[in-house]
């Protein structure tokens, strides 16, 4: 058993990324596509309290199970998602890896035919918000289970 | 004769690329929340030690207008020029940093590359052994708010080159 991590947040910050997160998903106004938007992160994050917590939240919202199956394998889930989905799932992955190198014109193009500028800048902040969440949960191990909705 | 500054100032550079778009003010709440993301993340922490995190952290993200801005507000604020150009390859370079210093660079690293998986007992470890607890939470909070502005810095291709110190404290 290794040492325990902390798990403080302190109450400003945590209440900050709660306005930053709601101000995103109240701007992309799809709350259906934001939870695909965040599961996807969580999942290249490897957030497990993030996913425990936002799988749940889908289900709630009534995104279909097999669209949170095959989510980890969109690009070959062929009639799955629509082509608005997969922009914005090709995006998250992007703008979530960029330890790879930055966002390719192609992704943020393909992005910007499905979302006006305005909902694309929410869409963007929402992936910022989610790796945010996903980087204090992660590095403090929060384990999955707390959340309640 | 030429030398190596003639060639630097007539060398012909490519066009500054234009920002992809303005994304502050299409979404004002989200940059407010951002700044009192910003401002709350790094209370209690050094801010020598804050603006290390910051441009180590927007090197691995590629973040040129983040690298811009942090590294002349470290200047500005009295670090050396030394520190900074050694960052990238602080493991080799140890000898410019304090043991604090090391244990936040490798917090930062493991932070933020978390597609690699997770971020190690040793490193937390380590960085738990410098920082009390309630300051290494301020620390992976502001770790995780510099990796969240590098992300609206690199998708809108934000240009780097314009910022002046002392600005966006």
């Amino acid at each position: 058993m290794t040492a325990p991590r902390t798990g403080l947040l302190d109450q400003a910050v945590g209440r900050a990324m709660s306005a930053l997160s709601a101000a995103a998903k109240k701007g992309l106004g799809d709350p259906a596509l934001a939870e695909l938007v965040v599961i996807r992160a969580s999942q290249l994050n490897h957030c497990a309290f993030c996913l425990d917590m936002h799988l749940a939240i889908a289900r709630e919202h009534g995104v279909p199970q097999r669209q949170l199956d095959l989510l980890a394998a969109w690009e070959e889930a062929e009639g799955v998602y629509d082509e608005r989905e997969r922009a914005a799932l090709a995006l998250t992955e992007a703008v979530t890896v960029l330890t790879d190198g930055f966002v390719p014109d192609a992704v943020y193009e393909q992005a910007a035919k499905y979302f006006d500028n305005a909902r694309l800048a929410h869409l963007v902040a929402l992936i910022a918000a989610i790796n945010n969440w996903n980087r204090v949960m992660v590095a403090r191990r929060i384990p999955p289970g707390g959340h309640t909705s | 004769m030429t030398t190596t500054n003639d060639t630097a100032t007539t060398a012909r550079y490519v066009p500054e690329q234009p920002a992809r778009m303005q994304w502050a003010q299409l979404a004002p709440e989200v940059y407010k929340a951002m700044v009192r993301l910003d401002t709350a993340a790094r209370q209690g922490l050094d801010r020598t030690l804050y603006e290390l995190v910051k441009i180590r952290a927007s090197q691995i993200n590629h973040c040129a207008f983040c690298i811009d801005m942090h590294s002349k507000d470290a200047l500005a604020g009295g670090e050396s020029v030394e520190r900074i150009v050694q960052l990238g390859a602080w493991d080799e370079s140890r000898h410019f940093y304090t043991e604090k210093e090391l244990a936040a660079l490798e917090l930062t690293e493991a932070v933020t590359v978390l597609t690699d998986g997770f971020v190690p007992d040793e490193v937390y470890e380590k960085a738990a052994k410098h920082f009390d607890e309630a300051e290494l939470a301020q620390l992976i909070s502001a770790i995780a708010v510099i990796n969240a502005w590098n992300r609206f810095g690199v998708t809108f291709r934000m240009a780097p080159g314009h910022h002046e110190p002392g600005r966006h404290k």
